[in-house]
C-alpha cells in the first residue's frame, strides 16, 4: 500500500497553495469588482470608511472560509458514514441528518425566538443526532436496512417528513420567512461571528473523525474482518455517529442545506487515496472545501448579477455523478 | 374463496366511498364563512340561492373538493401500479422523479410565457397539464435511460436513479424559478407546495381526460398480477413482458403528471394508499387499483380539511399534512413487514 501514499501526500501538500488561490478568486469575483491589490491593503491595514474594505472583510471573505470549512465537513462526515455503513450512498443529506438539523432550528425559533445565535448552533447539533437516530434506527429495525436502496429511501422519507412538520410549524407560528434563510444554502450571507462559535464544535468534530479513521478502515473491510483484528466495532461506530452529528449540524447552522457535496468527494478521495481511510478522510477534507468553493464562485455567474444558491450548482454537478455511481455499483451493498 | 374476496371488495368500496362524502361533506360546510347543512343542500339543489352562498360553494369549496377528489384517485391508482411494475412497496411516483420532471415543465411554461398567457385563462389551463406530462414523460425517459440494464429494467436500480433524477430536476426548477419576474415566481412557489389552494372548475375539465384511461389500466390489471411471479414463469404463461411495464408505466406517467400540472406536486399519496389498499383487499390488482384510489381521494380530501382549518387563517398545503400524517404509518408498516 506504501506506493499509494504519494498521490494523497502530494494533494496535501498542494492543498495550502491551491486553497490559497481559491480565497483570491473567491474575494476578486463578484457583482462588485475589487483588484487585488485592495485585498492586501484590506488586511494589513483595515480601513472602516473604505466600501472596498467593508465588501472584502464582512462579506467576501466569511463567505470563502465558510464554504471552504463547510465543504471540508460535508466530506468527511461522507466519507465517515460511508466508510462505517459500507454503503455508497451515504452522506448527511441523503440520509436525513441535514433535514434533522433544519427541524430543530424551525423549533428554535418558534419557542425561544430571541436566542443567541450559540443555541441556534446547539439545537442544529441536537437536531442532526435526531435525524441519524431515527434513520439508522429505522434501518436497524427493518431486513436490510442498510442496504443502499433501504437506507436512500427511509433518507428521503424521513427527510420530507421532518421538513414537512418544520415547514407545518412555521406556518402556525408565521416564523416560515426566517425559517426558508435557513433551509436554503445562503453562503452568501454568512456571519463571521456564527464561524468563529462554531469552530470548537468543528474541532471536534474532526479531531474524533481522525481519531477513529484507522477503525473505520477495518470497519469498512466488514464487521467480520473489524471484529478479527481486534477493534471494538460498538465503540467506533458510535465515536463516528458523533463526529459525522457535530459536522454536519455545524455545517447546517452556518450554511442550511448543501446537497451533494458529502456523497461525492469522498469517492474522489478513495480515487485518489485508496482505501485507507487515515488518509482519506483529510483528502476528503480538503477536497470538499475547494470543490464547494468553486461551486461557489460558480453560483455568482449563472445568472449573473443574481445570486444562485450553492445548492442548486452542487445539485448539477452531484446528479450526473450519482447517476453514474448507481450505474456501476447497481442496488447490492459494497462487496 | 372468489365471491369471498369479492364481498369483501364491496364492502370496502361502500365504506371508502361513505368516508370520502363524508370528507367532501365537511369540507363543504366548514370554513372561514360557515353554512349550515341546510344552507348547503339549498344552494346545491337550487331552493332559493342565495348569491353569498352561490359564490362559496360553487366557485371555492366545490372546486377544491372535486379536484381535491380527481387528484387523490389519480395519485392513488398511479401509485399501485408502480409498485405493481416495480414490485417494490417502496416505490412512489414522487420517489422515481416523475413529480419533479413535471414540476420542471410547469415552471418553465411559467417563465416562458411570462404573463402573456395567464394560469387562470383557457389556453394555459389546457396547456399547463400538456407541458407537465411532457415533463413526466422526459424524467420517465431520462430514469429509463440509466435504470436499463441489458434490456431488462432492474427494480432497486430504478428508484436509485429516481432519487438522483428527482434531485436534479428540483435543483433545475428552482434555478429557473429564480429568472422569473417577482409576480410569476409566488405563483410558481405557491404551486410547488403542492396546494389544492387555486383550484377551479377549469382545472376539473383538464384532468377528466386522464381518467379516460382508467377503465384501460383495470383491463391490465391480470398482466399486473402475473408481474409478482418470477421473472421465468412470467414468460412462460407467454406475457410479453417488457411490453406490458412500458404500457402500465406510461399509464402512470399520464395520471402522476395531470395531477402534477393542477395541484403541484403531493407527496406519500402514492406510496401509501396502495399499502393500506392491499391491507385491504389482499392482492388481486383489479381490486387493488379502485380501492387504492379511493383511499388515495380520502386522503386528500381529509388532508386538505385539516390543511386548511387547523392552520386558519394561514394555510397549509394538503401535501405537507399528509406527510406528517402518512410517515408515521409507513414507517409502522415497514417495521411490521420484518416479521
Amino acid at each position: 500500500m506504501r506506493y499509494k501514499r504519494t498521490l494523497p501526500v502530494a494533494i496535501l501538500a498542494t492543498a495550502p497553495a491551491a486553497i490559497v488561490l481559491l480565497i483570491m478568486a473567491s474575494v476578486l469575483y463578484g457583482a462588485k469588482h475589487i483588484s487585488a491589490g485592495e485585498i492586501w491593503n484590506a488586511v494589513v491595514s483595515f480601513n472602516p470608511d473604505s466600501v472596498d474594505h467593508q465588501i472584502i472583510m464582512s462579506s467576501r471573505l466569511p463567505r470563502v472560509v465558510g464554504a471552504l470549512l463547510i465543504g471540508a465537513f460535508l466530506a468527511v462526515s461522507g466519507a465517515l458514514m460511508q466508510g462505517m455503513t459500507r454503503n455508497y450512498l451515504a452522506s448527511p443529506s441523503i440520509m436525513g441528518v441535514s433535514d434533522g438539523s433544519v427541524f430543530a432550528v424551525t423549533l428554535c425559533m418558534v419557542f425561544l425566538p430571541s436566542a443567541n445565535p450559540n443555541v441556534y448552533i446547539v439545537s442544529s447539533l441536537i437536531g442532526s443526532a435526531l435525524g441519524a437516530a431515527i434513520v439508522f434506527g429505522l434501518a436497524w429495525l427493518i431486513p436490510q436496512g442498510l442496504s443502499p436502496v433501504k437506507l436512500a429511501i427511509l433518507g428521503s422519507i424521513i427527510g420530507t417528513f421532518l421538513s414537512g412538520t418544520a415547514h407545518a410549524l412555521s406556518t402556525y407560528f408565521q416564523v416560515s420567512q426566517n425559517i426558508s434563510f435557513w433551509y436554503n444554502a445562503r453562503l452568501h450571507q454568512m456571519d463571521p461571528e456564527l464561524i468563529r462559535l462554531s469552530i470548537p464544535f468543528a474541532v471536534a468534530g474532526v479531531a474524533l473523525a481522525m481519531g477513529v479513521s484507522k477503525s473505520v478502515s477495518a470497519l469498512s473491510l466488514g464487521e467480520e474482518v473489524a471484529t478479527g483484528l481486534g477493534i471494538r466495532t460498538g465503540l467506533t461506530k458510535a465515536l463516528a455517529i458523533i463526529a459525522v452529528v457535530l459536522l454536519t449540524g455545524v455545517s447546517v447552522a452556518l450554511a442550511g442545506k448543501v446537497a451533494f457535496v458529502g456523497l461525492i468527494v469522498p469517492h474522489i478521495a478513495r480515487f485518489f487515496a485508496g482505501s485507507d481511510y487515515r488518509w482519506v478522510i483529510p483528502v476528503s477534507g480538503v477536497l470538499g472545501g475547494m470543490i464547494l468553493a468553486l461551486c461557489d464562485i460558480a453560483a455568482r455567474f449563472v445568472n449573473y448579477p443574481f445570486e444562485t444558491p450553492v445548492g442548486v450548482v452542487t445539485s448539477l454537478i452531484g446528479v450526473p455523478f450519482f447517476l453514474y455511481l448507481i450505474r456501476t455499483r447497481g442496488g447490492t451493498q459494497r462487496e | 374463496m372468489n365471491s369471498l374476496s369479492r364481498k369483501r371488495f364491496w364492502t370496502v368500496v361502500v365504506a371508502g366511498g361513505l368516508l370520502a362524502v363524508a370528507a367532501a361533506y365537511l369540507s363543504l360546510t366548514n370554513g372561514t364563512f360557515d353554512m349550515s347543512v341546510s344552507d348547503v343542500v339549498k344552494t346545491l339543489l337550487r331552493i332559493h340561492p342565495a348569491p353569498e352562498h352561490d359564490l362559496v360553494v360553487f366557485e371555492f369549496r366545490l372546486p377544491r373538493i372535486v379536484l381535491g377528489a380527481l387528484v387523490g384517485f389519480a395519485l392513488g391508482v398511479a401509485g399501485s401500479m408502480i409498485q405493481g411494475v416495480t414490485r417494490n412497496g417502496l416505490a412512489d411516483p414522487g420517489i422515481l422523479g416523475i413529480n419533479a420532471g413535471a414540476g420542471l415543465a410547469v415552471v418553465l411554461f411559467m417563465l416562458l410565457f411570462q404573463g402573456s398567457i395567464t394560469a387562470t385563462g383557457w389556453l394555459g389551463v389546457m396547456l399547463m397539464p400538456l407541458f407537465g406530462a411532457a415533463g413526466g414523460l422526459l424524467a420517465t425517459a431520462a430514469i429509463y435511460m440509466f435504470a436499463k440494464e441489458a434490456g431488462r429494467l432492474d427494480p432497486q436500480r430504478l428508484i436509485l436513479v429516481g432519487i438522483a433524477i428527482a434531485s436534479g430536476f428540483g435543483a433545475l426548477t428552482v434555478y429557473i424559478s429564480l429568472k422569473m419576474n417577482p409576480k410569476d415566481y409566488e405563483a410558481a412557489v405557491v404551486w410547488l407546495a403542492g396546494s389544492l389552494h387555486g383550484a377551479n372548475w377549469k382545472f376539473i375539465v383538464t384532468m377528466l381526460p386522464w381518467l379516460l384511461l382508467l377503465p384501460w389500466i383495470c383491463l391490465r390489471s391480470r398482466a399486473l398480477d402475473l408481474f409478482q411471479l418470477s421473472e421465468e414463469s412470467r414468460k412462460g404463461l407467454g406475457l410479453n413482458v417488457e411490453r406490458e411495464k412500458n404500457i402500465i408505466l406510461l399509464c402512470s406517467v399520464g395520471l402522476v403528471s395531470a395531477s402534477v400540472a393542477v395541484s403541484g406536486s403531493i407527496a406519500f399519496v402514492g406510496l401509501i394508499a396502495p399499502h393500506m389498499a392491499r391491507r385491504l383487499v389482499r392482492l388481486r390488482h383489479i381490486h387493488v387499483i379502485p380501492v387504492s384510489g379511493l383511499i388515495g381521494m380520502i386522503m386528500v380530501l381529509i388532508g386538505d380539511f385539516i390543511g386548511k382549518t387547523v392552520f386558519a387563517p394561514a394555510e397549509l398545503a394538503v401535501g405537507i399534512v399528509i406527510s406528517i400524517i402518512g410517515v408515521p404509518y409507513f414507517v409502522y408498516l415497514l417495521i411490521r413487514a420484518r416479521g
